[in-house]
C-alpha cells in the first residue's frame, strides 16, 4: 500500500509540474484546438455537396421532346438553368442538340454532350449524372412501353411511368440517424494525435533531462526503488495523456457538441492508448540523449501513426493496401474503437479486440521501457 | 573573416558528427509526402474510386433477385462494386469492421410483387462511418430501380403469365398455349431493341476547365505541390536545432571560454548566423534532391528556386538568431520553438492547401515564411520569377537579422 502511495506521490507531482508549465497549455489545448477547428471546417466543407446541385441545360432542340426529357430530370435536389448557348461559367452542362426531337422520332440514337468542370464538386456532379441516367432510363422505358407507333404523337398522351420498385435508405438499427461529420471526426482524431505527440515529446524529454541532471539518481535517496521510480514516471505520463484527452473532450463537448457515443467506453479506449504512449515516451526518453532527437522522433512517429491510423481523413478514401498497413499504427486501433462507439453505438464487447491489442501493446512497451530505463547515463 | 570561417567550419564539422536528429528531420517530410501522396494521388481515369464493397442480402431467393445479383457480375459493374452475398447480421458486422460501404436488402416476396406489378421496396443500409461511398451505392440502386420498374411495366402481360405458372401445378399449365405468348414477348423484345441497342439516348461525358483554370493534378504534380510546404516546415525545425547552440554554449560556459580566445563577439554572431543560413541551404538542397529522386518532383527553373531557398534559409537563420537572443534558456527555447514552427506551418500552408483554409487562417498565414516560400515555389514551378516572395523573405530576414545581431552580441559579450 505504501509502495503505491509513493508511486502515486511522484506521479502526481510530475503531473503538477507539467500542468503548471505554460507550454503544456499550448500543446494540450491551444494547438490541438487550432487543428480541430481547421480540420473540422475542412471536413465539413469538403464532405457536403451543395444542397441543390446545379445543371446548365443548353436547349437547342427544335421539337417537343426536350421539355419532356427535362421534366424527367426535375428533382428537388437539382436546379436547372436553361440557356440557348454555352455560357463561360458553369459547373456541369448538358447539350440538347437542335435535332434532339427529330432523332428520337426517327429512332436514331444520339449521345448528349455532358460536360463537367474539373474543379466543381464531384459529389454534386455524381448526383446530377445519376439523375440524368435515371431520366434516360425513364424515357427509354416509356418508349419501350408505349412507343410502338408514330413517335410524333407519343407526347399527346400515354400512361405515366410507375416507380414500381422503390428505394429506401437507412443506417443500421440502433446506430445514428445522421452521418457524423466535421468536428465529430476532427476531435477524436486530433485528441489521439496530440496524445501521441504531447506524451512522447514532453514525457520523453523530461525523463531524459531528469536522468541527465541527476534528478532520477537523487530520487533513489528517498525510499523509492528504481522500479518504483520507473512506475511513477510511467504513471505521470499516463496521467498527462488522460488530462489532455479530458481537456479536449470537455472543450469539444461545450464548443462543438461532440458526441462520442458511450463516454465512459471512449475514455477507456483513450486511457489504454495513452498508457501505451506513456510507455513509449519513457522508452524514448531512456534511450535518447538529445532533446532534438526526441522531438524529431515524436513528430515522425506521431505523424505516421496519425496519418495511417485515420486521425486526419476518413478511412473510406484510403486505398485498401494502406488500410492493411495502417494496422501497425496504435492510432488505428484507437480510432477504430472510437468509430465503433460513435457510428455504431457499439458496446464493450464490440471494442474488446481493440482494447486487447492496445493493452498488449502497452504491456510490451512497458516491459521494453522498464528494461531500458536508467537513472544515470 | 578568417576567424569567422574557422568557427563556421568547426560548427559544420560538429553537426556532421552527430547528424541523427537532422536526418530524422529530413526523413519526416519525405515520409509525410509519401503517405499523403499515396492516399490522395489521382488514380487512373477509368476508376477514380476504388471498387466499393457492397453487401447483398437476398431475402427473396427467387429468380428476379438472382437476376439482380447477376447484374453486379457484369465486367463494368465489377470495376465499380465488389459484391458479397450475406445476411443482415453478418452484414452489420462487416460494416462495423469497415469492410463494406452499404448493404442492399432484397425483401421477401420481391419477385412475386414485381410479377403482380405491386409496389415493392429495396432497402439500402448505409455504413454510418462513411460519408461518400454509401451515397454512390444508393444512387446506383435508384437507377437500377427505375430500370427494373420500366422492365416490369414493359413485360406486364408476360409477368402475369409467369405468376400464373408459378401458382399452378405443372400438369395444369397449358403448354401448347405458351407458343403465341412467347411470340408476343419476342416481338416486344425486338421492339425494345430499337431503343436499347444501341441506347436511343446516352451521355457522352467530357471534363472541362474554366478559362485560366489549372489542369488536373497528376501524382508528380501532387508531390511537387506538397514538398515545398513540408521542406520549409522541417527547414525551420533543423535551423532551430542548429541555432540553439548559441543558448546551450552560453548556459554550459563554453561561450565564456571561447571569448578568452582572440575572437570578437561580432565574429561569433556572424559565424552562427552564416552557419544557420548555409546549413539550412544544404539541408534544403538535400530535401530537393531526395524529392526529385524519390518522387520525381519538379521545381521549375532551378536557379530561381535556389534563390528562393537562399532567401528562406536566410530568413530562418535570422529569425532563430533573434529568437535565441530573446529566450532565457534552452528549456524555454525548446518549449517555445516547436509551437512557433507548428503555428507557422499550420497557418502558412505547410499542413494543408492554403486555398482550402478558412479566410482568417489564410490572413494570418501572410505573416509566416512558409506561406511566402510555398507561394514562391509555386511561381517558380509555373515558370515565373518569384519577385514578391523573394523581396518579402529577404527584407523581413534583414529586419530580423538587424534585430538579432545587436541582441546576440549583448548575450555573447560575457
Amino acid at each position: 500500500m505504501r509502495k503505491l502511495q509513493r508511486i502515486l506521490h511522484v506521479a502526481w507531482n510530475d503531473l503538477r509540474i507539467m500542468v503548471g508549465d505554460k507550454v503544456f497549455v499550448f500543446w494540450s489545448l491551444v494547438f490541438p484546438m487550432l487543428f480541430i477547428v481547421l480540420f473540422g471546417l475542412l471536413f465539413k466543407a469538403s464532405d457536403s455537396a451543395p444542397a441543390v446541385a446545379e445543371l446548365t441545360v443548353v436547349n437547342l432542340d427544335e421539337g417537343r421532346w426536350a421539355t419532356y426529357f427535362l421534366g424527367k430530370i426535375e428533382a428537388p435536389t437539382i436546379e436547372m438553368k436553361i440557356v440557348t448557348s454555352e455560357p463561360a461559367e458553369y459547373s456541369r452542362l448538358i447539350v440538347l442538340p437542335a435535332d434532339f426531337s427529330a432523332r428520337i422520332e426517327s429512332r436514331r440514337d444520339q449521345a448528349l454532350a455532358f460536360k463537367k468542370r474539373e474543379d466543381a464538386s464531384t459529389k454534386a456532379a455524381a448526383r446530377v449524372e445519376t439523375r440524368l441516367f435515371q431520366a434516360i432510363a425513364r424515357v427509354l422505358s416509356e418508349l419501350v412501353l408505349y412507343g410502338d407507333g408514330d413517335l410524333a404523337k407519343f407526347l399527346d398522351g400515354h400512361a405515366e411511368f410507375r416507380d414500381i420498385v422503390q428505394v429506401k435508405s437507412r443506417f443500421p438499427d440502433n446506430t445514428v440517424t445522421v452521418v457524423p461529420s466535421g468536428f465529430d471526426h476532427s476531435i477524436p482524431g486530433t485528441t489521439i494525435q496530440f496524445i501521441m505527440m504531447m506524451v512522447i515529446i514532453y514525457g520523453g524529454i523530461t525523463v531524459m533531462e531528469d536522468r541527465k541532471k541527476g534528478v532520477l539518481a537523487r530520487m533513489l535517496f528517498s525510499p523509492l526503488s528504481k522500479g518504483e521510480v520507473f512506475q511513477a514516471k510511467l504513471l505521470g505520463r499516463w496521467f498527462m495523456g488522460l488530462v489532455q484527452a479530458l481537456i479536449l473532450i470537455v472543450v469539444g463537448r461545450i464548443l462543438f457538441k461532440l458526441n462520442l457515443g458511450s463516454f465512459p467506453l471512449a475514455l477507456l479506449v483513450i486511457a489504454v492508448f495513452a498508457l501505451a504512449m506513456a510507455a513509449l515516451s519513457v522508452f524514448i526518453g531512456s534511450v535518447c540523449t538529445k532533446e532534438d532527437l526526441i522531438i524529431g522522433l515524436a513528430v515522425l512517429l506521431a505523424n505516421i501513426f496519425a496519418g495511417l491510423g485515420g486521425c486526419w481523413w476518413p478511412s473510406e478514401i484510403v486505398p485498401l493496401g494502406v488500410r492493411k498497413v495502417a494496422m501497425i499504427s496504435p492510432a488505428y486501433w484507437a480510432m477504430d474503437a472510437l468509430h465503433k462507439l460513435r457510428f455504431f453505438q457499439g458496446g464493450f464487447a464490440d471494442i474488446l479486440p481493440n482494447l486487447g491489442i492496445l493493452l498488449a501493446l502497452a504491456i510490451v512497451l512497458s516491459v521494453v521501457a522498464a528494461r531500458s530505463f536508467k537513472v544515470r547515463d | 573573416m578568417r576567424r569567422l570561417l574557422l568557427v563556421l567550419g568547426n560548427d559544420v564539422r560538429r553537426h556532421l558528427k552527430s547528424p541523427l536528429a537532422i536526418l530524422i528531420y529530413i526523413a519526416i517530410p519525405m515520409v509525410m509526402t509519401a503517405l499523403i501522396g499515396i492516399i490522395f494521388a489521382p488514380r487512373t481515369e477509368e476508376s477514380t474510386l476504388p471498387p466499393i464493397a457492397v453487401l447483398l442480402v437476398d431475402q427473396d431467393k427467387s429468380f428476379v433477385s438472382k437476376i439482380l445479383l447477376g447484374a453486379f457480375d457484369v465486367d463494368e459493374m465489377k470495376k465499380m462494386f465488389e459484391v458479397t452475398v450475406t445476411d443482415e447480421a453478418e452484414g452489420r458486422k462487416r460494416m462495423e469492421k469497415g469492410k463494406a460501404s452499404a448493404m442492399i436488402v432484397i425483401p421477401e416476396g420481391f419477385t412475386l410483387d414485381l410479377l403482380d406489378a405491386k409496389t415493392t421496396t429495396l432497402t439500402v443500409v448505409k455504413n454510418p462511418a462513411e460519408q461518400f461511398l454509401p451515397d454512390v451505392v444508393e444512387e446506383f440502386v435508384n437507377t437500377l430501380a427505375v430500370m427494373l420498374s420500366g422492365a416490369v411495366q414493359a413485360f406486364a402481360e408476360e409477368a402475369k403469365g409467369i405468376r400464373a405458372m408459378l401458382d399452378a401445378p405443372v400438369d395444369a399449365i397449358p403448354w401448347e398455349a405458351l407458343g403465341p405468348e412467347l411470340g408476343k414477348a419476342q416481338k416486344k423484345m425486338v421492339a425494345a431493341g430499337k431503343y436499347l441497342n444501341p441506347l436511343l439516348i446516352r451521355l457522352k461525358e467530357e471534363k472541362t476547365k474554366a478559362v485560366g483554370a489549372k489542369t488536373q493534378v497528376t501524382k508528380t504534380d501532387l508531390f511537387s505541390i506538397m514538398l515545398p510546404g513540408m521542406a520549409i516546415m522541417f527547414l525551420l525545425f533543423i535551423v532551430q536545432t542548429l541555432m540553439r547552440d548559441i543558448i546551450s554554449e552560453r548556459e554550459d560556459g563554453k561561450l565564456r571560454r571561447m571569448m578568452t580566445t582572440p575572437l570578437r563577439p561580432m565574429e561569433l554572431v556572424g559565424a552562427r548566423l552564416l552557419g544557420g543560413w548555409i546549413m539550412g541551404m544544404a539541408v534544403l538542397l538535400v530535401m530537393v534532391a531526395l524529392g526529385t529522386l524519390i518522387f520525381r518532383a519538379y521545381w521549375g527553373p532551378f536557379g530561381w528556386f535556389l534563390l528562393l531557398g537562399a532567401a528562406a534559409s536566410f530568413w530562418t537563420a535570422a529569425f532563430f538568431g533573434f529568437f535565441s537572443a530573446m529566450v532565457k534558456n534552452r528549456n524555454q527555447a525548446g518549449a517555445l520553438g516547436a509551437p512557433v514552427i507548428l503555428a507557422f506551418s499550420l497557418f502558412g500552408g505547410s499542413m494543408m492547401n492554403p486555398e482550402a483554409m478558412p479566410k482568417a487562417f489564410r490572413a494570418v498565414g501572410a505573416f509566416t515564411p512558409n506561406r511566402w516560400f510555398i507561394d514562391g515555389a509555386k511561381l517558380v514551378r509555373e515558370g515565373n520569377f518569384p519577385l514578391v516572395p523573394l523581396i518579402v523573405l529577404f527584407a523581413s530576414g534583414l529586419v530580423l537579422a538587424a534585430l538579432a545581431v545587436p541582441a546576440l552580441r549583448r548575450k555573447t559579450s560575457v
